[in-house]
């Protein structure tokens, strides 16, 4: 029997690949799409304008282009969730790889830090952090990155650990190993793939904690066009102007959508029960 | 029988003793706090009689200001607050072309400005049943001076601390000795942190100040609010048996309120759609007043802006006018370029504004002072360094979203602008430290009657000049102004300091803000005055 190409065997990830490569592309030609309309520029004469064939979803309080804003919020929102699962994924990943390994002190005073990050609510702790610093997108990122790191650390942890006492692994290291090698060569690539498919299932759900430091006022600030930031601005206007809420919610739903849809298309794959 | 009946005589006499032992000292306080229980009590009775009746109940949706307490020394939205909700009254109120009127006072009379005799009205009662003679009165106001260092409200700016008070009860008059004239001592006399409050009686200022109001205050709930009972005791019929304020922040959440019929009255609606929504349905009566309160950002001379080029195009750069006639403000404020209000009177229509909105104007007065964008990055350069103004403001009466529209205009101009979001205390702080460009503010301009210590604000030797301007023409006609007690000169020096502010383009003004009161059909006569110091009067009463 022929073999069945890729892609059409896994018909689910597919759809959702290419969504989202659309929903990425859209980020990258912003301006095409908008053709050159500046998402921070409006004009206080057309505020709070009804979609129209002028401005298909309508103008917000500014008299700004929300169309232009939806689209432009897809790079901040897609910026800073890829940076921040990235940065979890690499410092909690590798934080629990080193515990795992080396076990002892080191893991100790890894993990309890670990168990003390965990000990908070994650999104309050988020704000906490967020408010201290000072609110913009980078530090959002950060504060959310130090309460999420915990789960990327705990499982690779519990990855290397499965392995570590392993005879081949006492073998490598008898047979002078070195350390980092063992760590480059048996550690992470044990750990690599359950890791992946955390984070693009994760991809959904910080992409929506970002949105909420966002709307709660501590994550991108005005006249940044960001999902999170321009729900919060057109909550004042949900009953008058609904407009200035539905295409930033339904931008956020989308691609939250798309993002945990592909995710779980990635652990179905991956997944050595479907072999 | 006998003997219960005189048993049943004997505690009464003593209960009755008790209570004219409350109204009269101090001394008595166990004796009247017996009274005061007795009369809570007999008032739940009453209420819960009259709950099973037709117990006409107003429920009142509003903002909370410093955690609801209602002590007028504490801070001045305690002694607001008082006020706002029925429980406090002052000697005079202000109507609403900003005049005393006589309210718990007949009037004042004075020769010299110095000595002034109030005569009090009589049978005014405190709503703990205590009689509100003259030294009463005097004994709330001495009150008000001894107490006033303890707390934030500053009285002293009103009745200085070297007033001296005496009281007549024969005549029924107070006599105040001020240290130095004052021709206004009526219009002071009407900021709510003079409210007459019994003060041998009140226990607890912060929740349960005994005045002479409408309401007294019948349970306090931290951030929920207050449930009110009528004064049975007011000089004049009070049209609910209770009133509940609920406390809500968010103007979406008022406006909600209202339409789901959980409040039937609330007040400043901040939001233009919601009540614009209001407005058009006839279930529901938006009264917009004119107010005296001015929107305005303080520009910091001790910074970038110090430089007379840089604000004189500021101002030329941003449209006050369109902000203002925006969706996104409309009717909420009316647009302006002075400090003080145009529908006061002093002489706006007079002013000439050299910065009216030219945008290319604008720009070649930064272009021709070299203030230009050499790097093009899009952002003009001073002396070498970009400009990047931080401005701070704060989520109240759309002083954020004026912020946003003047960042708009200015990043148009080539000027570049750091927004800072917070709090109101945030925004006071870095107004204090001095640690901001534009700090946006939305303040009462004229708190008692009269402006001058609102002007103070940029007069060079007061402690409240926070921006750093100093002129000496100003600084000269301001000491005039202190001075001075004829009404029409007066009004000439203010018009004269209001030009010279425009002129040195001193303030970036964001317009005249117009207070709200919003009612549904179940209540009539729901008005919002100018001075927003009265919100629950006995004006307000169910609808037929």
């Amino acid at each position: 029997m022929k073999k069945q190409n890729f892609f059409l065997r896994n018909k689910q990830f597919t759809i959702f690949l290419i969504l989202a490569c659309l929903i990425i592309l859209a980020a990258i030609f912003a301006p095409f799409i908008t053709h050159g309309i500046d998402p921070t520029e409006g004009n206080l004469k057309d505020a709070i304008m009804p979609p129209s064939g002028e401005h298909i979803f309508g103008t917000d309080k500014l008299g700004r282009d929300i169309f232009a804003r939806v689209i432009y919020g897809a790079r901040t929102s897609l910026t800073a969730t890829f940076s921040l699962v990235m940065l979890i994924f690499f410092v909690g990943g590798m934080l629990g790889i080193i515990a795992g390994y080396f076990g002892g002190i080191v893991d100790t005073v890894i993990m309890r830090i670990a168990d003390m990050m965990l000990a908070f609510p994650g999104l309050v702790l988020a704000l906490a952090v967020a408010g201290v610093m000072g609110a913009n997108m980078r530090n959002a990122v950060i504060a959310i990155a130090l309460v999420s790191w915990t789960k990327y650390a705990r499982l690779s942890r519990s990855l290397v650990l499965k392995i570590r006492n392993r005879d081949y692994v006492s073998a490598a290291i008898v047979t002078g190993s070195k350390t980092p090698y063992m760590i480059w060569r048996y550690m992470i690539p044990n750990a690599i793939p359950t890791l992946i498919i955390t984070a693009a299932t994760d991809i959904g759900g910080m992409m929506l904690e970002l949105a909420a430091l966002s709307f709660l006022g501590f994550g991108a600030v005005p006249p940044t066009p960001e999902w999170g930031l321009m729900l919060s601005e057109g909550r004042a206007y949900m009953q008058s102007a609904p407009w200035l809420m539905i295409f930033p919610g339904l931008a956020i739903f989308v691609t939250v959508v798309v993002f945990n849809m592909l995710g779980d298309s990635v652990r179905d794959i991956l997944d050595p029960k479907n072999e | 029988m006998k003997m219960k009946k005189a048993l049943a005589l004997g505690l009464s006499t003593a209960m009755a003793a008790g209570m004219l032992a409350g109204c009269g000292s101090s001394d008595s306080s166990s004796a009247s706090s017996a009274a005061a229980e007795t009369a809570a009590e007999s008032t739940e009775a009453a209420a819960e009689t009259t709950a099973s009746g037709d117990e006409k109940v107003l429920n009142f949706g509003c903002q909370m200001y410093s955690d609801g307490n209602i002590d007028p020394l504490h801070d001045t939205n305690g002694a607001w607050n008082l006020m706002r909700y029925g429980i406090g009254e002052c000697l005079f109120k202000f109507d609403d072309s900003m005049n005393p009127q006589p309210w718990l006072a007949e009037d004042a009379t004075t020769e010299d400005n110095i000595t002034w005799v109030v005569q009090l009205k009589e049978g005014i009662k405190f709503s703990d049943g205590c009689d509100m003679t003259a030294t009463k009165v005097a004994q709330s106001l001495q009150t008000m001076l001894d107490r006033g260092p303890d707390g934030s409200s500053t009285p002293e700016r009103f009745l200085p601390y070297e007033t001296e008070i005496t009281a007549d009860d024969d005549a029924n008059t107070v006599t105040i000795v001020l240290p130095s004239a004052n021709f206004n001592l009526k219009g002071n006399l009407c900021y709510p942190v003079a409210a007459i409050v019994d003060v041998d009686d009140t226990e607890d200022y912060m929740s349960g100040t005994i005045g002479t109001g409408p309401y007294m205050v019948e349970n306090f709930e931290d951030q929920v609010g207050y449930t009110m009972v009528a004064n049975e005791n007011y000089y004049e019929e009070v049209p609910y048996d209770k009133v509940e304020i609920i406390y809500m922040g968010d103007a979406s959440a008022k406006a909600m309120a209202l339409q789901s019929g959980q409040v039937d009255l609330v007040e400043n609606i901040t939001n233009v759609s919601d009540l614009q929504k209001l407005e058009e349905d006839e279930n529901y009566t938006v009264d917009i007043a004119s107010g005296v309160r001015c929107g305005f950002a303080w520009m910091n001379f001790n910074g970038v802006l110090g430089n007379d080029t840089l604000r004189q195009a500021i101002l030329m750069g941003i449209d006050y006018q369109t902000i203002c006639e925006s969706n996104t403000i409309g009717g909420l404020y009316t647009a302006g370029f002075s400090v003080l209000p145009s529908t006061l009177d002093y002489g706006y229509d007079n002013l000439t504004n050299p910065y009216e909105y030219d945008p290319e104007g604008a720009a070649k007065l930064l272009d021709d002072a070299d203030i230009v964008d050499t790097d093009g990055d899009g952002i003009r350069e001073l002396d070498g360094e970009n400009i990047n103004l931080t401005a701070v403001s704060y989520e109240n009466r759309l002083l954020n979203d004026f912020m946003d529209a003047q960042t708009q205009y200015l990043t148009d101009l080539g000027i570049g602008i750091t927004p800072s979001y917070g709090s109101s205390d945030d925004q006071w702080s870095s107004l204090v430290a001095g640690e901001y460009d534009f700090n946006q503010n939305n303040w009462t301009t004229v708190g008692n009657g009269d402006p001058t210590e609102y002007l103070s604000n940029w007069y060079s030797k007061a402690a409240s000049n926070y921006c750093g301007y100093e002129s000496e023409d100003y600084d000269k006609a301001y000491e005039a102004l202190m001075e001075e007690s004829d009404l029409e000169k007066r009004a000439e020096l203010i018009q004269e300091m209001q030009q010279i502010l425009v002129d040195d383009a001193a303030v970036l003004v964001d317009g005249y803000y117009n207070s709200s009161m919003i009612s549904s059909n179940k209540v009539a006569n729901a008005h919002i005055h100018t001075a927003d110091y009265y919100w629950i009067t006995t004006e307000i009463t169910p609808a037929e």
